[in-house]
């Protein structure tokens, strides 16, 4: 979720398509979004890329739709149980939900994009502490417990794993490492300070 | 690159140690040194017996040549620990430690052990201290939030193992955050 | 030499052991070494690219120097007994965690300077942080990726597009500057003024708390060493 320009997961989360709606004729320009006509027409919907749908929407030339994975159904579900919503089935594959969402809410007016915000960061925290604890658990299994721990195949912490979204997944990676350096640095016997040189 | 991808997140634990031994502790010299300049500090001269304060890498260094013993210091004993260990579990903070208890306490154990009284006792009461802490950094991850999170007496190696994913999670609530637009504010 | 090891040596009797041991070491006595390690931290923890500490840099590679001179002297004596041995062997031993950590002080310091090169060369307050040999590496850096991307893509484009240092609009503006939105550890060394974090959250510190919060709130603390970052 990094602000930089050369960042190729912001680049990615970019390719996202969105669902707009022209509110005006665009001549020449049918085959956006996959169209066979020549000109888009007033009230046509079309799936947009996020990097294409900025222009489009701040120019007034569309409204676009909440997309789907911050629907009111998915709301709903988080609202119940936050852990229990296998994010990543949200979105497609290479993209993150909260990266989505982040990109969603700085488009939208005040008070979607604050309500937007409050779902988002809900969510996140409602599900934080079991992203660090699966993978500090992960951690102590060693390096070849990458499998099967944590409850079989089926158990909700396999399944809660799995619904990890691409941030998310950076969380696990970083508290997993960090509890790794720390088991490694217990068990190795120090030498003193030899060991550094 | 300048600096490896692993040390741009965090200070590894054997950098946390490197630093940790710069600390003085106090020895009982078995052989005898004059007085010396370091870039450090002038120490010396030993002279045993007599007690003698040195920075611990040196002393590390001294023991395992068995050149000295090395006096534990106070909080590395079963009464300090079992007292701190019993405030972690009825007091709400964190407990007050010597800020680099765990590198100090770890050096100490595997090199100096037979100048160390009650060694097993010491290692599990340190264990149960670090398990109760972690517990302890665990709720405040459930208190995180975009603005600010006191952890007073979080010391150095528990910082560093939390470190990264901490830092991460508060800026994602960060960028998560949206303020109301200025104009309408007025 | 002779008065940093009197003050050295008094600061080691002055302090004796406790039962409430003492968390932190008294700043005012610090060594070159204590302040260099201090200062490395300090860097490696930060965002953005702290003051150089040019003076502090040279006078440690001058004990450096003279410390490995002394060494190579002793080491050339045939005699020497197994006292001496292990003191030559402490100094160098010494000279070799010193050297680490200017090492990774230096190293630290590059990582930021490559990354920002752009930013730097752009931005009068960031380089005056610099050393002129930093500030000339930063701008070799800078011209060197420039060319490179000019030659391997740029040139290719219509002008228009071939710029780097753009600000499109929706989007995040070509030249990578410090993010000081990132939460560090600081642990205030004294009594800090209040932070103002927004309307219902404010924090004043005391001397010994430690705090996780955006870098952006501290940077002036930091600066006046009114807090180190841990």
């Amino acid at each position: 979720m990094d602000n930089d320009y050369f960042s190729i997961d912001a680049i990615l989360a970019e390719n996202q398509k969105i669902q707009c709606t022209f509110k005006q004729k665009i001549p020449e320009m049918g085959h956006l979004g996959g169209g066979s006509e020549r000109d888009i027409l007033p009230q046509s919907k079309r799936q947009i890329p996020i990097w294409l749908a900025y222009i489009i929407v701040y120019s007034d030339w569309a409204d676009f739709d909440i997309p789907q994975p911050f629907s009111n159904k998915v709301r709903n579900a988080l609202r119940a149980e936050p852990r229990s919503v296998r994010l990543s089935n949200l979105v497609g594959a290479g993209t993150g939900w909260y990266v989505f969402g982040k990109t969603i809410m700085d488009m939208l007016g005040d008070e979607q994009g604050i309500e937007m915000s409050e779902m988002l960061v809900t969510t996140f925290k409602g599900r934080l502490v079991d992203v660090i604890d699966q993978a500090q658990h992960f951690a102590a299994l060693g390096p070849v417990g990458g499998s099967g721990g944590g409850g079989g195949v089926d158990s909700a912490p396999q399944m809660f794993r799995e619904g990890l979204d691409t941030t998310e997944r950076e969380l696990f990676v970083l508290a997993q490492e960090s509890a790794r350096r720390m088991k490694r640095w217990y068990e190795e016997s120090s030498g003193g300070a030899k060991r550094m040189l | 690159m300048s600096l490896p991808y692993s040390l741009r997140t965090s200070i590894t634990p054997p950098e946390l140690e490197l630093i940790a031994t710069q600390q003085l502790i106090e020895i009982i010299p078995l052989i005898a040194i004059e007085k010396t300049a370091f870039i450090s500090g002038a120490f010396g001269p030993l002279q045993p017996p007599r007690k003698a304060k040195i920075p611990l890498w040196m002393a590390i260094n001294l023991k395992l040549r068995k050149k000295c013993h090395i006096v534990a210091p106070e909080w590395l004993s079963v009464e300090f620990l079992q007292s701190r260990l019993d405030e972690e579990i009825n007091e709400p903070g964190f407990s007050k430690l010597p800020f680099r208890y765990a590198e100090i306490s770890k050096v100490l154990l595997d090199v100096a052990s037979d100048d160390i009284q009650n060694t097993d006792k010491i290692r599990s009461l340190l264990k149960d201290l670090r398990e109760a802490r972690q517990a302890k950094s665990r709720e405040g991850l459930d208190q995180i939030n975009r603005g600010e999170l006191s952890v007073s007496n979080l010391c150095s190696m528990e910082i560093n193992e939390i470190r990264p994913f901490f830092v991460h999670a508060m800026g994602i609530l960060t960028h998560l955050h949206r303020e109301a637009s200025t104009e309408d504010q007025l | 030499m002779a008065s940093a090891s009197a003050s050295a040596h008094t600061s080691t009797r002055a302090r004796l052991p406790s039962a409430a041991p003492d968390i932190y070491i008294p700043e005012d006595e610090e060594s070159l070494v204590s302040q260099l390690t201090k200062h490395w931290l300090n860097e490696r923890h930060a965002p953005d690219i702290l003051p150089a500490q040019e003076e502090l840099l040279a006078s440690l590679l001058d004990y450096i120097r003279r410390q490995s001179d002394a060494v190579q002297l002793l080491r050339g004596q045939p005699s020497a007994s197994e006292e001496e041995h292990i003191r030559i062997m402490l100094v160098q031993m010494e000279v070799e965690r010193v050297k680490f950590i200017v090492r990774s002080y230096v190293r630290t310091r590059l990582y930021k300077i490559e990354k920002f090169a752009r930013f730097i060369m752009g931005d009068a307050t960031i380089q005056t942080r610099l050393t002129t040999a930093e500030r000339t590496h930063a701008q070799k850096h800078a011209e060197l990726t420039d060319a490179h991307f000019y030659n391997s893509v740029l040139q290719s484009l219509p002008e228009t597009q071939s710029h780097l240092d753009d600000t499109p609009i929706f989007m995040p503006p070509m030249i990578t500057k410090p993010d000081e939105s990132r939460p560090v550890f600081v642990h205030a060394l004294r009594d800090c003024p209040p932070i103002r974090f927004h309307e219902d959250l404010t924090l004043e510190m005391k001397r010994g708390h430690i705090s996780l919060m955006p870098y952006s709130f501290i940077e002036q603390l930091l600066l006046r060493g009114d807090v180190e970052l841990i």
